[in-house]
């Protein structure tokens, strides 16, 4: 049978499109697939690399290239240690350079962390912003009004107001009732994105906001600031309400996630690469120890993909990547590889739902070798299958969620097992 | 493992004991992603989205009880919000399945509920219309004529009723002769369209088959179903896909496939017609399993060199081509652009477009054309603004959506196969090629 081409990208959240992009980029012939999507559209849309070290520290960091040595330090085998400094530098340049070609600017840079608010108010790391989220910077404390929307049953701004407040940010909240949001039944994030492109539907925003705005040196809105044209809408605002405006990330669908998917997406198919979603990866043959193909389902059937390579980008237990059950076990689900993660149901979980040390379970997955080719399970740390790496949150010993390093996990270690495949 | 063909490694018999996709409801994490991705739910909210009847009503009804909420009739059931759900809820079936008990239990209007079963009907239609082609072509081209049909019928005026075709595929067909060097066999499903509107397609199909040695066997057949699931008249639509089973699987037995240049009927005897009737006899997944929509198979073929793609001659054009949400749902990726890509000198450029709109027969409905439009209008830009004499999409509604949109004729991928074949081709290919 013939080849379908160079290589198989299973999964399409950050990781698995990184991949993609550099892989196609660099002319390999490839193809995503992906059961559905996923984390883009879950995340905020920054680019979180590391809030919080050591985790159990209240404070977060400020300055994630001068608190990464001492994590890779202390933890030789997080995807980080893998990955290293310096390609993880280059993967986040790679998505900034990016993304600023599709005029949707990221800001910021490893030596610092920006303090930006959160949905419910509170603080948020993240290493990576949109021009959108930036003037909502809490490092200084400009006062700021909040906007929500009565339609809009996703974002609630007095929560985020008063909490703000709580911690010394000035900031007031008013919920806008406009009649072009009581027209319609239903309102969700992305109504009012693809409305906010319209400049009819800004207008009717800034008429209500401008007498309310007289005293307050910035404007937050959720993040629905336009799904195509973010910087276009923003600014626009901005030029009619004479102060910064900027974006909160709020509840799924994520806009300035869904903005993330579309760039990355348009640059695979910009250098020839394929995106099919819908197909989710089932099973694999191999021989002699690679993989010759992946199955996907399919309508009556399943779907072969023979490739030279494959990367599984899959995700961790939210993902779908790996699965967990009643009697303790967790499973790789696609090609069964084996999986770290505490022994037994009861090791997966401290008594406390909140507790500060997190859950062991949450450090489960992938173990892999330098080449981020998934390793045997008895400790010789030799790759499974030749031709198989893996890439994300499916990757053991770190957790993303706490650390908030999601993002930065992700892309760096896509960008880094392209590396490593192509010198293979 | 060693197959006799090729096609074998990739036919697996769908379980008998499959669930019905109502028990799917139970993965969604409410993340909205489906409500993102409808492109019905973009242009109108007279449809919420996917997930608000589905997966989250759905929750709260037995399953002969009909849905209070009637917003679920405005889904054009694309399946777009399947193909993007990240957990897995045949999102679009509990739709389709949700609309039966509002059809059986009288909450549709019987004039609204008659008109829906004049057009879901496109065998019959067919068997009607085209012995009076010139006549009954006259009547759907006549200004006066639509007006009366809308108001007597709801039908819109404007939308994009096919022509029938002076002469039925299978007249041709009764006077094709057949080559005598054929070294398989294959079973072609034409579908309504090819048999009384579009005979090019199947001539064309034929052709490529015969150019490739088989023997092409064409038994009885009725229409899918298809047009009559996607209405909810689903005791209508298990008759056909019984009879279709009853005409088929007696070659499914012989050792033959079954292929189709229609993909949404090759989608129904797959997948939606057992899926939606929880039709599992043994019987309906062996023709499950052998049918294949045309390209998938001819891309079988050429992934084990077994097609013959030697002297191809070329097309020096370049034409957009919309993938039909239909074909995307069969999740084989995109075959007719990886065949297209075989023909010499000939540039495809894919559309993004989720949808053309008409899906099926929602876009012929008076109180849906406008909706159906608007979700076309970005697909129907994509294509004029390609500056191409023809557009290629591979599900017969969507040409002719696509055509009433955008002006622009289009054509089956088969089409432009057959033309490099060297076959002769016919309006609106001829002349070009």
């Amino acid at each position: 049978m013939k080849s379908h081409g160079d290589l198989l990208i299973i999964g399409a959240g950050l990781a698995g499109l990184m991949a993609g992009w550099q892989a196609a980029a660099q002319g390999m012939k490839v193809r995503v697939v992906a059961k559905g999507w996923g984390a883009t559209h879950w995340l905020s849309g920054c680019v979180d690399v590391l809030g919080y070290y050591p985790l159990d520290n209240a404070r977060p960091v400020t300055n994630p290239a001068g608190t990464l040595p001492h994590l890779i330090a202390a933890q030789p085998q997080h995807p980080y240690a893998l990955v290293g400094p310096q390609k993880l530098a280059a993967a986040l340049a790679a998505l900034q350079t990016l993304c600023a070609e599709a005029d949707y600017p990221l800001h910021g840079s490893l030596d610092h962390n920006w303090l930006l608010p959160s949905a419910v108010g509170t603080f948020r790391p993240t290493c990576l912003a949109p021009e959108t989220m930036i003037a909502g910077d809490l490092s200084h404390p400009a006062s700021m009004l909040i906007v929500g929307f009565r339609q809009l049953r996703d974002f609630y701004p007095n929560l985020v107001a008063d909490n703000l407040s709580q911690q010394g940010i000035p900031a007031g909240y008013v919920t806008l009732d406009l009649p072009s949001l009581q027209k319609r039944g239903f309102n969700t994030p992305v109504t009012l994105a693809r409305m906010f492109e319209d400049t009819l539907f800004r207008s009717e925003v800034v008429a209500k906001l401008q007498p309310l705005v007289r005293d307050v040196e910035r404007v937050g809105f959720p993040a629905v600031l336009g799904l195509h044209d973010a910087r276009t809408v923003k600014e626009a605002l901005e030029a009619r309400l004479r102060r910064p405006v900027f974006e909160i990330p709020s509840l799924t669908p994520s806009i300035a996630g869904i903005r993330l998917h579309n760039i990355l997406l348009a640059a695979i198919k910009q250098h020839g690469g394929q995106v099919f979603d819908g197909m989710e990866a089932l099973a694999a043959d191999s021989d002699a120890g690679r993989i010759t193909a992946v199955y996907t389902e399919a309508s009556a059937r399943r779907r072969a993909h023979r490739y030279d390579h494959y990367l599984l980008a899959t995700g961790g237990i939210l993902g779908g990547g790996l699965r967990t059950d009643y009697q303790g076990q967790i499973r790789e689900v696609v090609f069964d590889l084996p999986v770290s993660a505490p022994a037994g149901r009861l090791n997966w979980f401290r008594r406390d739902f909140m507790d500060r040390e997190g859950h062991p379970i949450y450090q489960s997955g992938l173990q892999v070798d330098a080449q981020f080719r998934p390793v045997a399970a008895n400790g010789t740390h030799q790759a499974v299958y030749q031709n198989l790496y893996a890439a994300g949150t499916t990757l053991a010993h770190c957790e993303v969620i706490r650390e908030r390093s999601f993002e930065g996990v992700a892309l760096a270690t896509g960008y880094a097992a392209i590396e490593a495949l192509r010198s293979a | 493992m060693t197959h006799r063909n090729v096609w074998e490694a990739e036919t697996t018999l769908p379980p008998a004991d499959h669930k019905p996709a109502e028990l799917t409801l139970d993965y969604c994490i409410k993340c909205n992603i489906c409500v993102t991705a409808c492109p019905v739910a973009a242009v109108t909210d007279l449809f919420p989205g996917p997930k608000y009847e589905a997966p989250q009503a759905g929750r709260f009804r037995q399953a002969d009880q009909a849905t209070p909420d009637h917003s679920v009739d405005y889904c054009s059931g694309c399946r777009v919000c399947n193909m993007v759900c990240p957990t897995g809820v045949r999102i679009a079936e509990i739709n389709a399945r949700a609309r039966v008990p509002l059809v059986a239990q009288g909450h549709v209007q019987p004039l609204t509920r008659l008109r829906n079963n004049m057009i879901a009907r496109s065998e019959l239609l067919g068997q009607l219309g085209q012995p009076l082609a010139p006549l009954a072509n006259g009547v759907l081209g006549n200004k006066s004529a639509r007006w009366l049909m809308e108001k007597a019928m709801g039908i819109a005026p404007a939308a994009p009723l096919p022509k029938f075709s002076r002469q039925k595929f299978s007249s041709w067909l009764k006077r094709h002769p057949r080559p005598g060097n054929a070294t398989r066999k294959v079973v072609y499903f034409h579908g309504c369209s090819t048999e009384y509107y579009e005979p090019r397609v199947g001539k064309a199909a034929i052709h490529v088959l015969e150019a490739n040695g088989f023997e092409v066997l064409v038994p009885e057949q009725n229409c899918c179903g298809l047009p009559l699931l996607s209405n909810g008249e689903f005791p209508a639509a298990t008759s056909y896909h019984a009879n279709n089973v009853r005409k088929l699987v007696d070659y499914v037995k012989q050792g033959y496939v079954i292929v189709g240049t229609s993909t949404s009927c090759t989608l129904t005897l797959k997948e939606e017609a057992p899926e939606l009737l929880d039709y599992y006899t043994d019987d309906a997944r062996l023709v499950a399993a052998n049918t294949f929509d045309f390209n998938e198979f001819l891309l079988l073929l050429y992934e084990s060199g077994e097609l013959q793609v030697d002297g191809l001659r070329p097309i020096p054009m370049t034409l957009p081509y919309h993938p039909p949400c239909q074909y995307r749902a069969h999740r084989i990726g995109r075959p007719a652009v990886e065949l297209l890509a075989l023909i010499p000198e000939l540039t495809i450029v894919e559309s993004e477009a989720a949808c053309c709109g008409i899906a099926g027969t929602y876009g012929f409905k008076k109180e849906k054309y406008d909706i159906a439009m608007a979700v076309g209008q970005p697909l129907f830009e994509f294509v004029q603004q390609a500056n191409a004499p023809l557009a290629v999409c591979d599900s017969e509604t969507c040409r002719w959506q696509i055509t009433h949109g955008s002006g622009i004729p289009a054509v089956h991928p088969v089409e432009l196969l057959a033309a490099a074949y060297g076959f002769p081709v016919e309006a609106p290919l001829a002349g070009l090629v």
